[in-house]
């Protein structure tokens, strides 16, 4: 019984580690106003690689992704990817998962 | 082409605004739906445009009693280069059918099939982006290559130009567009010039055309923080003025002249497609001679990302 429950201990903080690590990334564009549109910067935001959950929030013209732990985004990165898809590049902010 | 009875000419305005009308309402993105836009479309990504186009003309002033209707489905797609560059191409399939009288006698003449295709590249030369809107100004400039079929035949001889695919010239077109885009609405517009060869011994005048639209956003979905449905309601106006027609090196005076249409419309918009439909309603047409008036163009169509 005792092996049962620290084998389930275990398995419960290495699923955490899978799951909970990475950083949501968030990140403020210009130029965002339409739906249309906005499929362009989904599709290059989800080639990179570790790149989950996208979301677009275009009236507060917010761009989220979540990327996984080892991966990470660079301000130079997402000015080239939102530049060849149309859109302007202001900000990010970075929240641990 | 000289076996082709003189009231074949007039119609011809009708035939070079249709071919107008099916070349520069290209494929883009959320835009107006009777011409182009300055919007984007990401580098390395397609865009597939399908509009089903149908143009009625009658109310003949001369005896020949005519009434066409041309039919199209005009296939354009657009590919981002780069963020400044983009290409399209455009390849209408035609259905042409036109009905008239003759000593007398009522006429048909129709044909159907593949018409001229179209490539033209657009090039962003300004943009201006802000929060939740975004202003652009794009040149662009292109060619119609003459592949549609243009010496076709029925039971009374050569078709005359309105009915035939193809022109059968090599044609040129340039111009302007601009778009201003906010969460609300969206305005575009557009300035341009074509100019229109020479083949079988008949040349099409060349048009200046300014087009105009206005893109309100009448209702949403709701999708807290993502990406929701846009319904907008549309209004757009063309002007279009077309020279007169060249037929063995002299001008036709019963072709062409200037039409303007007003043209409601509604449109459907999500993230991976577009659904929308318009009416182009004329409201001047100031022609020359007999040249035939316009009745209505109706347009319906899809547009998707991929």
């Amino acid at each position: 019984m005792k092996k049962q429950i620290l084998i389930g201990l275990f398995s419960l903080l290495f699923l955490q580690s899978v799951f909970a690590a990475g950083t949501r990334y968030e990140m403020r564009v210009d130029g965002l106003a339409c739906p249309f549109c906005a499929y362009g910067v989904e599709k290059k935001l989800k080639a990179v690689e570790g790149a989950s959950d996208i979301t677009v929030d275009l009236n507060k013209g917010l761009v989220s992704v979540n990327i996984a732990e080892g991966k990470e985004l660079t301000e130079e990165q997402m000015k080239k990817l939102f530049k060849d898809a149309g859109f302007t590049y202001r900000s990010m902010k970075k929240f641990p998962l | 082409m000289k076996d082709r009875p003189e009231y074949f000419w007039n119609n011809l305005g009708i035939a070079g605004l249709v071919m107008t009308v099916l070349l520069w309402s290209t494929a883009s993105t959320a835009a107006p739906i009777t011409f182009n836009t300055a919007l984007p479309v990401a580098q390395g990504e397609f865009l597939v445009r399908e509009q089903l186009i149908v143009n009625q003309s009658g109310d003949d002033p001369s005896a020949a009693n005519r009434d066409r209707t041309a039919s199209a489905a005009v296939t354009a797609m657009g590919y981002g280069i780069n963020h400044r560059w983009t290409v399209f191409g455009i390849l209408p399939y035609r259905d042409i059918d036109m009905d008239l009288k003759i000593a007398g006698q009522k006429i048909n003449r129709s044909n159907r099939g593949l018409g001229d295709v179209s490539v033209f590249t657009r090039y962003t030369a300004y943009q201006n982006n802000q929060p939740g809107q975004t202003f652009r100004i794009a040149p662009f400039a292109g060619v119609k290559a003459p592949t549609g079929k243009n010496d076709a035949r029925d039971n009374l001889g050569a078709l005359p130009p309105p009915v035939q695919l193809g022109t059968g010239s090599w044609d040129y077109f340039a111009g302007v567009v601009t778009t201003f885009q906010t969460l609300r609405y969206q305005v575009d517009a557009q300035a341009s010039y074509r100019v229109n060869n020479e083949a079988n011994d008949f040349a099409a005048g060349t048009i200046a055309r300014l087009d105009a639209s206005l893109q309100y956003r009448l209702w949403r979905t709701s999708a807290e923080g993502g990406i929701p449905d846009y319904l907008f309601g549309v209004l757009e106006a063309n002007l279009v003025r077309q020279e007169k027609n060249s037929v063995n090196g002299s001008n036709d005076p019963n072709s062409n002249g200037t039409r303007l249409f007003l043209g409601p419309g509604i449109q459907y918009v999500t993230k991976r497609w577009i659904a929308e439909t318009a009416v182009q309603i004329p409201v001047v047409q100031n022609l020359n001679g007999t040249a035939l008036e316009n009745g209505y163009i109706v347009r319906a169509g899809v547009r998707a990302n991929f």
